[in-house]
């Protein structure tokens, strides 16, 4: 570069005289404008709700005694701020504003510092993408089995390790050029003009937000929809969770199905709309501790027992989350809920003491504090008096059924308890198509017109068990409807995964489709081997 | 920079509102000041770490606490942290004697002045170390598990061998059962189960890995006791499961579906049956302190129709009653004679775990609850003591017992102290307690092992497990129990 070109660069373009283009689009900030405004979109909007369980399945306080297990590891310190930092996912709009503002700040500075130019400046996007790009290959593994005060840690460095630079950068080289300018002041690209290269980089900059977000859809197609459920839970809006998972009816995986099972428990509608979803169960893809693959079998379990009434099955998995993944609020939340229920108030004020300990849950410990000791105000708290009208009548031992419990106790249960639970039970027989179980639990609806499910259940049963017309006269109207679908899916019978997806459509939410068409596993999966747990020790 | 951080935390003080004077003025109140460990009218060692405590009051912003003359002030969170010197000059002029307490609260209209309560300094110290294993009442995943021990002199905890720290399924270990000689960390072992399993034995600074495993002995060795002077110890071998109630007001029961006793020689490496038998199930050895009597209990095994004894047995689990037993040992012939029923318990419909001879060899000191021998996850167990000098009837320690679990409990090499692992403060995590127990059989109200934060025990998600006195600390190196338990193999014992 000459000397004269170094002095005409280093003059600020948009104040040139002749200049057309605005001082704020040719400085960088143009750019990062549009990448903040993206970024703030996708990490609040796209991924808010993934960031808002991401949140809840870790635990941030400042009190030694609750961090020092975290403090221990490799890189605790490290998860530590990263944890710090995921609270403001309380609030997806800000944990997103915050991860826009790092992102942006490290793409700005990045920018200054590599002093690129115009041509060149997609590469300071670079270590934003990769990030999104790793967050939407991570999918579930970003918190499950994994800390969550990972995630925000890129964003972080990216941000403190260009600013560091940058204020090198600033007090040792000399004044800059103006980058990607000519020396008229204009704005050039490859030999062409602005509108060129401005074209070139808002195009550049959607495809920079597609992607991940494509990827992710394509990799962990559940992880939204789940995730969206979830926090519809932690919000009590059940009727959501219900349009959610209608609204991915054919995404089929067992966490989905367990979070629709909840909603439909808490709507009343378990009877009759459990089978408007697809039971096939892809594998989610995710990873354990060690890297190797993991369905995550486990994820739902604490969430499906508590919500089946099965609080003490609850707090077993609960406990063993929090030994193998330290406290999370999502485990605690849980402690705390079961604690009440039990009648265990010194638990519970000690749960409530360390959830007050983090920074944004005083509204649940405002919600519950109360509680202790005061079990009637238990009975008025919608969920809880739920939980507690579905817990078993008499004692039984969990060990007794088959894992998981709120589908192996309801499906073998030996005592019918209240009709919440017999509900359960109905509903998990058809699930698990034990029909001699099902047909037990079914009377308590004779003389009566049965929820769809249980009358569509019973009628695959009335050609081996006739009387169950004369004990259901309803029946009468489902059977021609059956004998229409038989007629259609005997083309299938023989290759049930063919009917399971030419029939989907036509039959959706027809249990005798589910009967014969859902639920198959794949061969992988029934080879599969259940992962041995350890019963090594005893406390 | 310093000096920035250095104001700081100088205005961070002063802000605390830590008052350190005791009030000119004050009104009396009847209520009692609510304190966190309830350290009240309790009966300390004269060697113990400061007894720090916090007070909740809700209506009060600062507190101060005058201990027999050492003042001492607290913020509004109510904690107050003792210093350690000024607290042992204090125990030092108090020894034998009681230390009055009085609580002051800053509130609205002035401050207050509680009722008076009292601390008992005993004249016998108690053993300088408590070690003990941290781990969640969970069960099947073991992390951050380890054993640990504490200097109760002042608050220094130090590691004796943790698992792994992050969650590796590889790597997923647990440790138990850690037992010492005669109150010395001379020779000491502890089992791991899963991965790298075996029972670790130390000797001084060495330390190596066995395995107890033949086809004529049932299992490994389980629940251990040293033999006072010779290098043996006398092991339960057990098949123990785990099973969860999910309505009943226990949570979780351990039982075992059989149980044996063992006798591990430790220079030999072997090991030989002491008592094989399938209509009993025995376990929970205990040597007395002269090494010349085992003592253990026993269950009658129940008849049982079916082929599937665990879940036959598992389903009758509040039948299995234990009583205590004990036999005869010849050090010379090393062999065992006819066991002797020490406590029946079973008779009156109740069960009894964990015996414990004191060091002196006049008290047995065990739990009693409704069944079985895991105690610690039941809420009728208690401690009780049976005089071995005389007739008297066996009879509940009520002073330091409480309406929630108290198992797993130790004596102090004098004789004096009793610790245990209680889950009265929330009925889910166990916690050390310690009580006096006087020269005429009786224990004292119990205190909760003091940490320097006060609020410690309610914010910590673990168990405190099997707490054991000894008079040093552990001479063996983590990083020598590291290269034993992750890079040694067991050396498997031989059958005699």
């Amino acid at each position: 570069m000459s000397k004269q070109n170094r002095h005409q660069n280093h003059v600020i373009p948009g104040n040139q005289p002749g200049s057309h283009i605005p001082y704020f689009i040719v400085h960088n900030s143009y750019l990062i404008t549009i990448f903040f405004l993206l970024s703030w979109a996708w990490a609040s909007w796209w991924m808010g709700d993934v960031l808002r369980i991401a949140y809840e399945r870790s635990f941030f306080a400042t009190d030694v005694t609750l961090m020092h297990g975290l403090w221990q590891q490799s890189f605790g310190w490290l998860w530590f701020v990263g944890r710090a930092l995921l609270t403001l996912y309380r609030w997806p709009l800000l944990g997103g504003l915050l991860v826009a503002v790092l992102l942006a700040a490290g793409a700005g500075l990045l920018g200054y510092c590599l002093r690129l130019s115009w041509r060149w400046r997609w590469v300071q996007f670079l270590p934003a993408a990769a990030w999104m790009f790793w967050t939407a290959h991570e999918g579930i593994s970003l918190y499950y089995m994994h800390d969550a005060g990972r995630i925000l840690i890129a964003p972080l460095l990216i941000a403190v390790i260009s600013g560091l630079w940058a204020v090198v950068a600033k007090l040792t080289r000399r004044p800059a050029p103006a980058p990607g300018n000519s020396a008229s002041g204009k704005v050039e690209w490859g030999g062409r003009r602005f509108p060129f290269a401005l074209l070139f980089y808002s195009l550049f900059l959607l495809l920079l937000f597609i992607a991940p977000s494509l990827y992710l859809t394509h990799r962990h197609p559940y992880l939204r929809p789940l995730t969206r459920m979830e926090v519809q839970l932690l919000h009590h809006d059940y009727e959501g969770m219900s349009r959610t998972a209608h609204a991915h009816a054919e995404l089929s995986y067992r966490q989905m199905a367990g979070f629709y099972a909840i909603a439909l428990a808490r709507t009343g509608h378990l009877a009759d709309q459990l089978f408007d979803i697809k039971f096939d169960f892809e594998d989610i893809k995710g990873k354990s501790y060690f890297g190797t693959p993991n369905r995550c079998l486990d994820y739902h379990v604490v969430d499906c027992n508590y919500h089946a009434g099965l609080v003490r099955s609850a707090l077993h998995y609960a406990i063993l989350n929090l030994t193998s993944d330290g406290p999370s609020l999502h485990t605690l939340k849980y402690l705390t809920k079961i604690a009440l229920i039990e009648g265990d108030w010194e638990l519970a004020r000690k749960y409530l003491r360390i959830l007050g300990k983090a920074p944004f849950e005083g509204d649940f410990v405002r919600k519950y504090q109360p509680m202790v000791g005061h079990s009637e105000l238990l009975k008025a708290d919608a969920e809880l008096s739920a939980v507690i009208s579905s817990m078993p009548p008499v004692h039984v031992l969990e060990n007794m059924y088959p894992k998981p419990c709120f589908l192996g106790y309801y499906a073998g249960q030996r005592f019918l308890g209240s009709k919440e639970s017999q509900t359960w039970g109905a509903v998990a027989c058809l699930y698990s198509k034990r029909m001699n179980d099902f047909l037990r639990f079914a009377q308590q609806y004779a003389g009566t017109m049965p929820p769809r499910s249980i009358a569509e259940g019973l009628v695959t049963q009335v050609s081996k068990y006739p009387e169950l017309l004369k004990m259901f006269p309803q029946l009468n109207m489902e059977v021609n409807r059956y004998s229409l679908f038989l007629q259609e899916a005997e083309a299938y019978m023989q290759d049930p995964k063919g009917g399971s997806q030419a029939l989907f459509q036509k039959y959706q939410g027809y249990y005798p489709y589910y009967y014969f068409f859902g639920n198959l596993p794949s061969k992988e999966q029934q080879e599969e081997q259940v992962q041995q747990e350890f019963n090594a020790g005893v406390n | 920079m310093i000096c920035f951080v250095a104001v700081a935390i100088a205005l961070l003080s002063a802000c605390s509102g830590r008052p350190t004077s005791l009030p000119a003025t004050f009104t009396e109140v009847a209520d009692s000041a609510c304190i966190y460990p309830d350290y009240r009218d309790v009966t300390i060692p004269p060697n113990i770490a400061p007894l720090n405590f916090m007070v909740v009051d809700d209506a009060a912003d600062a507190f101060v606490a005058d201990l027999g003359g050492l003042v001492c002030g607290a913020g509004s969170d109510g904690k107050m942290d003792i210093d350690t010197a000024a607290w042992r000059s204090l125990l030092t002029a108090q020894r034998g004697k009681d230390i009055e307490v009085r609580v002051y609260a800053r509130r609205g209209q002035g401050w207050v002045r509680h009722p008076a309560f009292r601390l008992s300094v005993a004249e016998e110290p108690i053993d300088s170390f408590l070690s003990y294993r941290l781990i969640e009442p969970g069960y099947e995943l073991y992390r951050q598990l380890g054993l640990y021990q504490r200097n109760l002199t002042n608050f220094t905890q130090t590691t004796i061998y943790e698992n792994n720290r992050s969650y590796d399924n590889d790597e997923n270990h647990c440790v138990n059962c850690h037992n010492y000689q005669n109150y010395d960390t001379e020779r000491m072992l502890f089992h791991v189960r899963a991965a790298h399993g075996g029972t670790v034995v130390t000797n001084g600074r060495e330390a190596h890995k066995i395995a107890i495993k033949h086809d004529s002995i049932l299992a490994a060795g389980v629940y251990p006791s040293w033999h006072p002077t010779q290098p043996l110890v006398a092991f339960s071998t057990n098949k123990t499961g785990q099973v969860f109630h999910l309505l009943y007001p226990e949570k979780i029961e351990v039982l075992d579906t059989e149980s044996d006793l063992i006798l591990y020689d430790a220079e030999r490496n072997q090991v030989s049956n002491i008592l094989r038998s399938t209509d009993a199930l025995e376990t929970f050895p205990c040597w007395t302190p002269d090494g010349t009597r085992l003592y253990y209990c026993s269950a009658k095994m129940p008849e049982l129709e079916g082929e599937n004894t665990e879940a036959l047995i598992t389903s009758r689990f509040d039948s299995l009653l234990y009583d205590i037993y004990s036999m005869p040992f010849d050090l010379a012939t090393r062999t065992f004679g006819e066991p002797r029923l020490e406590v029946d318990a079973s008779s009156q419909g109740m069960s009894c775990s964990v015996p414990r001879i004191s060091p002196d060899g006049h008290y047995l000191l065990y739990t009693y609850g409704r069944y079985g021998q895991f105690h610690i996850w039941h809420k009728s167990a208690d401690l009780w003591v049976k005089p071995l000098s005389n007739d008297l009837a066996p009879y509940p320690l009520t002073a330091a017992n409480s309406p929630d679990a108290d198992s797993y409990h130790s004596w102090s090499s004098n004789g004096r102290w009793i610790v245990f692992s209680s889950r009265r403060d929330d009925g889910n995590f166990t916690r050390p307690y310690i009580a006096y127990f006087d020269r005429q059989g009786q224990a004292r109200r119990a205190f909760l092992l003091p940490q320097r934060d006060p609020e410690y025990n309610q914010l910590l998600l673990k168990s405190f497990n099997v707490p054991e006195l000894t008079r040093s600390a552990v001479r063996v190196t983590i990083e020598e129990l590291n290269h034993v338990v992750r890079h040694t193999e067991a050396q498997v014992a031989a059958y005699k």
